[in-house]
């Protein structure tokens, strides 16, 4: 097993269900929900597969390399299917099964746990998916995105590439894995994640970012003016990282912080009300 | 007939199924009644997959007669008493002979008709309505769409099995057809199971490892447990929520043990207990109270013969352990008295500022309140505990586990040697979270808990947010009601009314509302709560009513009233009592208050009522003063028969305006007196 082979079964697996295999996107992002492939198809009517691996950058989460199980990086398999099949639980669990887990020698389970995303105005119902008590999967209904009711119904599904890795390896250490035979999750990552800590929570420049900030979000605002939905959606992503980036810098007030992921949100929830009224379409 | 209904659902949350699951019941039992079809022994299980509905139910309505009426008798007959064409046109329209018309005496008149058997609609039909109107009703707390429907449920509903008397019923929820058939448990067993009744339905599933039976399941997880803490000597760490949540999240309970390395059990059990529950879902294994090196979960399976869940569990144990032990041993190389800075950092609540604001008020109503309760000098140690016991809000492990607070900055002031009572006092200074759970043991803690939830109140309703109904963002009926626990567990005596006074004032400018407001709303607030909590403990509603209506001065005087009168309520003399206390109320009410001159008693039986009350006075001062209101009570009853004379002999509302009002002003003199036990006008006899 090796995260290049198991990223392989599951494009494969999803791309027998009917995904369409994208790139991943080409930002900064928190999560795979976060990218155009998912954010938007996810608000017209029309129904939609796709599955991708997503680089998800979480800079507080970042720990100089020294621990085990936390990285500032990770990386993300999402899978979207719309409107939700009614046995895309069982396809899921098939999925699992396609990677070689033996179900009948473990414990899996579907634990509540509702998802939202403040800064983009989406929420779902859903569980965390468990297999021996290790979370494995987030597995969610959506109802709404960009603060809007969504229709049909998408299935999310987001496997964690490095924890599903760790239980197929079993492996203690993030950095023990392997991404192909010959290389390892240490090789490719480790200086990665020292440099991008002491970065995120060091060296990353305040005033910097905040003028980033105040630029991205004026030049969003224009743009969806512009009815350049997508331009102006990438606007948004990059508000989005610098407010994470200011927050691992520990420059956020708790007063600021509300203010500026309403911020945010104000401006997505404009984009998505522009793109589901029909103003624009991909 | 039996009546077998499963609805098999994804994963639904604990709190969803609990409320599925009575109101099922509830609305199946209302609307069989309702449609004459009424149910026989209708139970309700649950898995967190299925939701059933078992019932035993007559094959329909009961056939019953009919009249079916005609023509008026005056038009339907001729006057020789032949039918005429308005009666044989009715009874060829309705198909029965001429011949076969009666006359019917109606409100109206006299009419011709007849009478018929009419059959009720059977219990098929019935239900193949009902159903879905029913599943349509449910209502959970967060309800979601699924696919392309527009039907609204707590999770997607997959499957419907619905049997009546051994066939299936026919009808549609969304587009998904009822049938005849389910599946044993979703990983280990999903075969098609086609059950003819309860009894062979339930016996199948537990063939494929589903117990539906949610009782059983729970007893099943305790079976086991007992069966692994035997040989390890220990006990469980009583997590009875955690049980029931895996009560309802596993259909096959299977109970194992794993281990923790030894390197983590010197962490506190409270944090090894949260970090095992949070996230994992796992028991804490204990012997007197200290952990051993061992937990206990619950798989969703028949076994683990090859013990990959044990494994697996223990892997991700260790690294949440990992994560926890580096907060203790990180967070502790920074004191509570340098972190408190920090809350300056930290927002309480938008218009009230920030927690450094708050911990500023804290220290001046936690003083206030100490000197009234005991040695003033001592306040030394509560007053630390009030500076230190928001700090560990800026902890990482207060971060990681939010339900900690107040428990971890406890625990840190014990470590960094702090005085014993300041660590309690701050430990403690959350309790009680709830009714079920402990007030705090030491009189800092309470000390401490009285004036962070008061604060919270204060603030909150001063700056004008609402407390209505289900909506209580701030928990302030929690808060509320666990000032009044303390104070009634603690039996602390001191002026409530004072120390609200003392809490708005340490607002000072920050309140919108003017303090009268505030005040009254407080009042209003702490009388439901307290008429709450004397319910619960089974104390009559009007007693509970009069006790509240002697005033909030002191609230745990209010508890010893409401004890006193239940105590007394069945002597003799309480009845004639209240009923002469409601005729002194009623005499005096509306009059102006007047002042007793004694030289102006003219009458025998109105000095004998002075006299007698100077007495009992005198006596039942000290004793409101100690609390002793039985003794009180019982001291003012003394006053009943010098009360039957004056009522007897002397006119109180006399010509002359003078002894009219002498008279009313020994009245309003006793009354005084009376209202300081209880409103007895409440009293209902």
């Amino acid at each position: 097993m090796s995260l290049q082979n198991l990223i392989m079964s599951l494009q494969r697996f999803w791309a027998d269900q009917g995904c369409y295999l994208a790139p991943s996107y080409d930002l900064e992002v928190g999560a795979g929900t976060m990218t155009p492939d998912t954010f938007f198809r996810v608000l017209d009517k029309r129904p939609w597969k796709v599955a991708y691996v997503q680089p998800s950058r979480r800079p507080t989460d970042g720990r100089y390399g020294d621990n085990p199980n936390r990285v500032q990086k990770h990386y993300q398999f999402q899978v979207i299917m719309k409107p939700s099949p009614a046995d895309i639980q069982k396809t899921y669990i098939d999925s699992l099964i396609a990677l070689g887990i033996r179900l009948e020698d473990h414990d899996l389970r579907f634990d509540e746990d509702d998802w939202e995303s403040p800064t983009i105005g989406a929420w779902g119902v859903g569980w965390q998916v468990m297999l021996d008590g290790l979370e494995i999967t987030q597995f969610t209904y959506f109802q709404q995105a960009g603060g809007l009711e969504v229709f049909p119904i998408p299935a999310e599904i987001t496997y964690g590439l490095e924890r599903l890795e760790m239980f197929l390896e079993e492996k203690d250490d993030i950095y023990d894995l392997k991404w192909s035979e010959d290389v390892s999750y240490r090789d490719l990552r480790l200086e990665e994640e020292r440099q991008f800590s002491e970065f995120n929570f060091n060296q990353a420049s305040i005033q910097g970012l905040r003028s980033a900030f105040g630029l991205a979000e004026k030049e969003a605002a224009q743009l969806a003016g512009k009815n350049l939905l997508l331009p102006a959606y990438d606007m948004c992503l990059k508000c989005s990282h610098y407010f994470n980036l200011l927050d691992s810098r520990g420059a956020i007030s708790v007063t600021e912080r509300v203010k500026m992921i309403a911020q945010i949100r104000a401006l997505v929830s404009q984009v998505a009300a522009k793109y589901a009224g029909v103003e624009v379409k991909l | 007939m039996e009546f077998l209904l499963e609805i098999n659902v994804e994963e639904m949350p604990p709190s969803h199924v609990r409320t599925a699951v009575e109101d099922l019941k509830e609305k199946f039992e209302r609307e069989l009644t309702a449609a004459k079809i009424p149910a026989k022994g209708l139970r309700t299980l649950s898995t967190c997959r299925r939701l059933v509905v078992v019932a035993d139910l007559p094959e329909g309505q009961e056939a019953r007669e009919e009249v079916v009426t005609g023509p008026p008798k005056a038009v339907a007959f001729a006057a020789d008493g032949s039918p005429t064409p308005a009666a044989s046109g009715f009874a060829r329209s309705r198909g029965v002979d001429v011949a076969q018309l009666v006359v019917i005496k109606t409100e109206k008149g006299e009419y011709v008709g007849f009478k018929k058997m009419a059959t009720g609609k059977s219990s098929a039909e019935i239900l193949v309505q009902m159903i879905p109107r029913i599943l349509g009703s449910l209502s959970f707390p967060k309800m979601m769409r699924w696919g392309t429907g527009q039907f609204r449920f707590s999770r997607p509903i997959r499957n419907i099995l619905c049997l009546l008397n051994g066939t299936g019923l026919a009808f549609e929820i969304e587009g998904l057809r009822a049938g005849e058939t389910t599946t044993g448990h979703k990983i280990r067993s999903p075969k098609l199971i086609r059950p003819t009744s309860f009894e062979n339905y339930s016996r199948a599933l537990e063939d494929n490892l589903v117990i539906i039976d949610h009782e059983k399941r729970k007893k099943r997880i305790l079976d086991q447990f007992a069966v692994l803490l035997e040989p390890l000597r220990a006990q469980l760490y009583p997590d009875p929520e955690l049980l029931d949540k895996l009560a309802n999240d596993v259909e096959c309970p299977f109970a194992f043990v794993g281990s923790i390395p030894e390197s983590y059990l010197e962490l506190p059990l409270e944090i090894l207990s949260t970090a095992m529950r949070e996230g994992q879902k796992l028991f804490s294994v204990v012997r007197e109270k200290k952990q051993l090196p061992y937990f206990l979960g619950v798989a969703d399976a028949p076994g683990d013969a090859k013990g990959l869940i044990r494994k697996g569990n223990e892997r991700v144990l260790k690294a949440r352990l990992e994560d926890a032990k580096f907060f203790w041993e990180h967070d502790r190389k920074v004191s509570l008295k340098k972190r408190a800075p920090a809350l300056k950092h930290v927002v309480f609540q938008e218009k009230l500022g920030t927690y450094e604001d708050k911990t500023q008020r804290l220290k001046k109503i936690a003083a206030y309140l100490w000197a009234k309760l005991a040695e003033p000098r001592g306040d030394k140690d509560v007053i630390l505990a009030a500076e230190l016991c928001k700090a560990d809000l800026v902890t990482d492990m207060v971060r990681e586990f939010p339900s900690l607070q107040g428990r971890v900055g406890g625990l840190y002031a014990q470590a960094e040697d702090l005085p014993a009572g300041v660590g309690r006092a701050i430990y403690e200074h959350y309790q009680p979270q709830s009714l079920e759970d402990e007030s705090p043991s030491t009189l800092g803690g309470a000390v401490l808990s009285i004036a962070d939830k008061l604060d919270s109140i204060v603030g909150v309703v001063g700056v004008g947010i609402q407390t209505t109904g289900s909506s209580d963002p701030f928990g302030l009926r929690r808060n509320a009601q666990g000032i009044c626990k303390v104070i009634l567990d603690k039996k602390l005596n001191f002026t409530f009314l004072r120390l609200l006074d003392r809490t708005i004032a340490s607002y000072g400018e920050k309140l919108k509302l003017p303090k009268t407001e505030i005040v009254g709303y407080c009042r209003e607030f702490f009388a439901n709560r307290l008429r709450y909590l004397f319910e619960r403990q089974g104390f009559r509603y009007d007693l509970v009513n009069a006790a509240l209506g002697a005033g909030l001065e002191n609230l745990y005087h209010s508890y010893l009233r409401v004890k006193a009168l239940d105590a007394l309520k069945a002597s003799s003399q309480f009845e004639p009592f209240i009923l002469m206390a409601k005729r002194v109320n009623n005499i005096i009410s509306g009059q102006p208050a007047a002042s007793l001159n004694i030289d102006l008693l003219a009458e025998k039986e109105e000095r004998d009522l002075q006299a007698m009350f100077a007495i009992v006075k005198e006596n039942v001062g000290p004793m409101i003063a100690k609390g002793d209101y039985t003794q009180a009570q019982m001291m003012v009853f003394r006053l009943q028969p010098g009360l039957n004379n004056f009522f007897d002999r002397v006119l109180v509302m006399a010509e002359d305006k003078k002894l009219r009002k002498n008279r009313l002003a020994l009245l309003q003199a006793i009354s005084r007196i009376l209202i300081q036990m209880a409103d007895y006008s409440q009293v209902v006899i």
